[in-house]
């Protein structure tokens, strides 16, 4: 190639630091929705070095917790007091204890979901319009009783013994059941619970898709993250809301087109080394006697809470 | 020459737990050719991003033009914009530096971000389009491109901004011989025209021909080594203690040999 170097090139950039009083950066809406895109490799990581640590409860077969898991749902449904649902609870806070999780992130999503899909969800019926029942706390009287299509609005409103009971069995069934899930996430590697549901003869096809699209949702969000970065290398200052949304815009197209391009590639990758419908997964060990104890205990556990 | 950049004890690691870089002290001077080299995963990469501010150190200082580059610093407009028009990144995957609808929107991108006028921009990236011999895709969307296309436009993208020192990841990872030579001749004219390059490579005939001064990571994400390109191909056993290196069987006809496997530096046949 011969020296044909533009002249642009060869004027230098003044070095002399400018006057650097122009204000400050503020993230982006997109910028902030970005990095939280990207802490899903960070979180899969964290869940991964928790799943893989040398404690007791992550040395247990996975088809045992898998087990557990599905055993402890159905208790956590069949109980209809709360007290039952609350030793429930403190046994799986035992249980994390032991694992060596981290508590505060554990429960931090527990409350999370709870909160949104239990509490928030139920939380209208504990007023008096929906479950009648005992007003323990009045909030709002009305100059008469009114009757609206099939509602009876009664007089005085407010929360009833009922309600109040029956919302929280069902935030604490809520947090029980997405704690016990969790805590078996948060115990177990990805591929055991791929090999522990193949083990329970859970749909091949079904296995595929989930252990694709973990795959590559770990490679995506790596994706999304260097986008990002390169575009904030050649970004001086601030992008507009406008800009931000059609450079989102345009790179959801981008990986749309590339999504599609590496389907094609790894279904030739898959067929070429013999894929024929049918996964098979190598080293489903046979359980030893630690499985059993454990299974053995956690089962009798079970059966108190289902009989307490 | 002045120092440019200047690293003083940096590391980082990836979500707090994964150590990429450690203890990292290096200055690169104003007009020098400058290669990171190391195995895969020995930092390079994340080194090439905490020079560029996309990143930053978790301790240890990063000085550009005697001015400290932190996260605070960056969010002031003014130094912002005056480090982004000095420093470019060509990353080593091009598909996701390119990001507008086609390769001359590419290319005028970053002058219109330094707010220069339509027209100089134009100008600029028809220069560059000469310069790269890709006028033809000027209309092309990037993923109509071939790999070496899109390293051109990469790099392009980020010369219509004119930054006085390049940082390359990788500039001829998976590109033909032909691309190659084409980018390792760019480089050598872009250094002559006075612009500091900063290389990352495992590539060792690339280093051998720029002529780089080195610096040399170790697999333990440390700096093993800072020297010049001779001084440092030339130390096989360094090479082979950081696993650069390795020994190497092949034949030549019938005659079996083993040797170390270098770029062209050492070819020293011993029968066996």
């Amino acid at each position: 190639m011969k020296n044909n170097v533009p002249a642009f090139l060869l004027s230098r950039p003044s070095y002399e630091p400018r006057n650097f009083d122009k204000g400050r950066l503020k993230t982006s809406f997109i910028e902030k929705g970005i990095h939280h895109a990207a802490q899903i490799i960070q979180t899969g990581y964290v869940n991964w070095e928790t799943a893989s640590k040398d404690d007791f409860f992550q040395g247990i077969d996975a088809r045992v917790k898998v087990i557990f898991l599905l055993f402890y749902i159905i208790i956590v449904s069949l109980k209809n007091d709360l007290i039952s649902e609350v030793l429930i609870g403190v046994f799986v806070f035992i249980l994390s204890i032991v694992a060596s999780l981290n508590i505060f992130s554990f429960y931090k999503r527990v409350i999370f979901f709870s909160f949104i899909f239990g509490f928030l969800a139920a939380a209208p019926s504990a007023l008096n319009i929906i479950t009648k029942g005992h007003i323990i706390l009045p909030l709002f009287h009305l100059s008469s009783a009114h009757h609206l299509w099939i509602y009876q609005i009664p007089q005085e409103i407010g929360l009833t013994k009922e309600g109040i009971y029956g919302v929280s069995m069902l935030t604490l069934r809520c947090m029980n059941s997405l704690s016990i899930s969790l805590f078996v996430l948060n115990t177990t590697t990805f591929p055991d619970i791929i090999k522990a549901l193949k083990a329970m003869l859970v749909t091949d096809a079904f296995l595929m898709v989930i252990t694709l699209s973990y795959k590559y949702i770990f490679i995506f969000a790596k994706i999304v993250e260097d986008m990002h970065l390169a575009k904030k290398s050649r970004l001086v200052g601030q992008m507009s809301a406008v800009d931000g949304r059609r450079w989102a815009a345009g790179r959801i197209a981008f990986m749309f087109k590339k999504t599609t391009l590496r389907c094609e590639e790894i279904m030739k990758a898959m067929l070429s080394r013999g894929f024929s419908d049918n996964i098979k997964i190598y080293g489903a060990r046979k359980l030893c006697l630690k499985d059993w104890t454990s299974g053995a205990i956690l089962l009798l556990i079970g059966m108190i809470f289902l009989y307490i | 020459m002045e120092d440019i950049i200047r690293l003083n004890n940096i590391c980082y690691s990836y979500y707090g737990r994964i150590h990429a870089v450690s203890d990292i002290s290096l200055a690169v001077k104003k007009g020098e050719r400058f290669a990171i080299i190391g195995t895969n995963g020995s930092g390079k990469s994340t080194l090439l991003q905490i020079m560029n501010g996309l990143i930053h150190q978790t301790s240890g200082t990063y000085h550009f033009k005697d001015l400290e580059v932190t996260e605070n610093t960056l969010k002031n407009k003014g130094f912002l914009r005056f480090f982004r028009e000095n420093i470019g990144y060509v990353f080593q995957d091009s598909d996701v530096q390119l990001f507008c609808p086609t390769v001359l929107d590419e290319l005028i991108y970053g002058p219109l971000q330094l707010e220069l006028n339509e027209g100089v921009a134009l100008d600029r990236a028809f220069e560059v389009m000469k310069m790269l011999q890709i006028e033809t895709l000027k209309d092309r969307p990037s993923y109509m491109l071939s790999g070496g296309e899109k390293k051109k436009v990469a790099i392009g993208s980020i010369l219509t901004m004119n930054p006085d020192i390049l940082l390359l990841d990788e500039p001829t990872n998976g590109l033909d011989p032909r691309t190659q030579c084409f980018l390792v001749e760019l480089m050598l004219n872009l250094s002559d025209a006075g612009k500091t390059l900063v290389i990352a490579t495992h590539d060792l005939s690339l280093v051998d021909e720029l002529h780089a001064r080195v610096a040399l990571l170790s697999e333990e994400h440390k700096i093993e080594k800072i020297g010049d390109c001779d001084e440092i191909l030339k130390d096989l056993d360094l090479l082979l203690k950081v696993n650069l290196i390795h020994e190497h069987i092949h034949f030549h006809g019938n005659i079996h040999h083993r040797h170390i496997l270098s770029h062209n530096l050492s070819h020293k046949h011993e029968k066996d």
